[in-house]
């Protein structure tokens, strides 16, 4: 494997990392969305025209794009939250379906002497060049990927020592006994699917200025379902579960290239093999609690 | 603190600037079943004169199978003409597929070039046309 293409790799599954961990947070909570493409494009659009057509700085196109991503994502989860899993999954993603057919309507461009840039319906949106044009390279940008995911992990990891993270996670395992103990499980469930859509935002800007260009097609159901596998796959006992899972993707979908067309038919043979042998994920509750122990004896012992 | 990081977030809070873009004219023909995917690319700087060192590096995905389907990137080879720069990819299968040339010298730039590609009867070379699923604005 070239250099280029490992570092191409990498930055992908930094950013994959992102959408899935959006959906991880909805898991977390109860709620499986089928609809985090649509917060992933939305932020690609928006920090595309930002950073493309009004020409800001990337850190600040990144975070319009997040904002606008949990904007929608909290104007979605309004609505939609007082439905049942299963509602809530089929809402989340018509909202999904409704964005990308949005988007290949949409025609938003700018005339520059290089010409027409934005948003062009279905034939999508080239030259988001801010990297060309600042001289970022692919492996500097590896960098501000994986710092923004460690800055995010880390976030998680403090977050689900906290109240707030016991919390989240009381409501998805039964949320009516959370709400018997006191918690607001309506508002907790707005608040992850917010952060949701900030995130899988975040991971659409990054994704934007990497590939240059977007186009409606790349935001479709199958982006969808891969966010939630992720999770699935990795498990949802820790954070580090959804990050486990994209690598596992991607690693395998790397690993059968040989099977050239038949690749995606072979990768979900083997995904549906893997969920039937661990139903939940690598680093499922039980494994965790197994390392925490685990990690507490050893620290006892050394003291 | 990594230098290079360092330098990113220099980058982060400048200002974007311009500098005129070379030319890219882009060719493909699918050959055979399989179908492998020859590429020609003719670049001109902004005055028109054929750009004779440049890198090319030629990528492709299917964007209706995001990272699903992708190819490798593989380098192009200058030809006698000057300017002009070949490779051949290995496509997964028939399809609408992104065409991603990167120029990696003088400058770094990117294209991106949508082509349908046809699956092609054995030892028979059919032109990719270029696609565009919408002619004008609505």
């Amino acid at each position: 494997m070239s250099a280029e293409h490992a570092v191409g790799l990498a930055s992908d599954m930094g950013i994959m990392a992102l959408l899935a961990l959006s959906a991880y947070l909805l898991l977390l909570v109860g709620r499986i969305s089928f609809g985090q493409q649509a917060f992933f494009g939305i932020g690609a659009y928006v920090s595309g025209i930002a950073s493309a057509m009004a020409h800001w700085p990337l850190s600040i196109a990144l975070f319009a794009g997040m904002l606008v991503g949990a904007l929608a994502s909290c104007l979605l989860a309004l609505p939609t939250m007082p439905l049942s899993g299963l509602h809530y999954a089929v809402a989340t993603f018509a909202f999904g379906e409704m964005v990308r057919v949005g988007l290949q309507a949409w025609y938003f461009q700018q005339e520059t002497s290089d010409g027409p840039v934005g948003p062009a319906g279905l034939d999508g949106f080239r030259d988001i060049r801010w990297l060309l044009e600042n001289d970022v390279s692919p492996s500097q940008y590896l960098v501000l990927i994986a710092a923004v995911l460690a800055i995010v992990l880390l976030a998680f990891a403090w977050l689900e020592r906290r109240r707030l993270g016991v919390a989240l996670r009381m409501t998805g395992h039964d949320d009516v006994l959370a709400a018997t103990q006191g918690l607001a499980v309506t508002r907790l469930r707005l608040v992850a699917a917010t952060t949701a859509g900030a995130l899988a935002a975040l991971g659409g800007g990054l994704y934007a200025h990497r590939a240059t260009y977007i186009e409606p097609a790349l935001f479709d159901p199958m982006l969808g379902v891969h966010a939630v596998s992720y999770a699935l796959i990795g498990g949802l006992g820790t954070c580090l579960g959804p990050l486990l899972g994209v690598a596992f993707d991607l690693g395998l979908l790397e690993a059968t290239r040989v099977f050239a067309g038949w690749r995606m038919v072979v990768f979900g043979l083997l995904v549906a093999l893997f969920l039937r042998w661990r139903q939940r994920g690598l680093l499922d509750e039980a494994l965790v609690h197994r390392f925490t122990q685990l990690f507490r004896a050893r620290t006892q012992a050394s003291r | 603190m990594n230098v290079r990081f360092f330098f990113l977030c220099i980058a982060l809070i400048g200002m974007a600037h311009a500098d005129a873009r070379p030319k890219l004219e882009l060719q493909c023909v699918s050959i055979g079943e399989g179908p492998a995917l020859e590429c020609t690319a003719r670049l001109q700087n902004a005055n028109g004169e054929p750009i004779k060192t440049a890198t090319v590096t030629l990528a492709a995905h299917m964007p209706s199978m995001p990272m699903a389907h992708s190819i490798k990137p593989v380098v192009a080879v200058a030809t006698n003409h000057p300017g002009e720069y070949r490779t051949q990819l290995e496509l997964e299968m028939p399809g609408v597929w992104a065409i991603q040339v990167d120029l990696s010298a003088p400058n770094r730039d990117r294209f991106i070039r949508r082509m349908q590609v046809e699956r092609c009867e054995k030892g028979k070379r059919c032109p990719a046309l270029a696609t565009s699923l919408t002619t004008s604005k609505p």
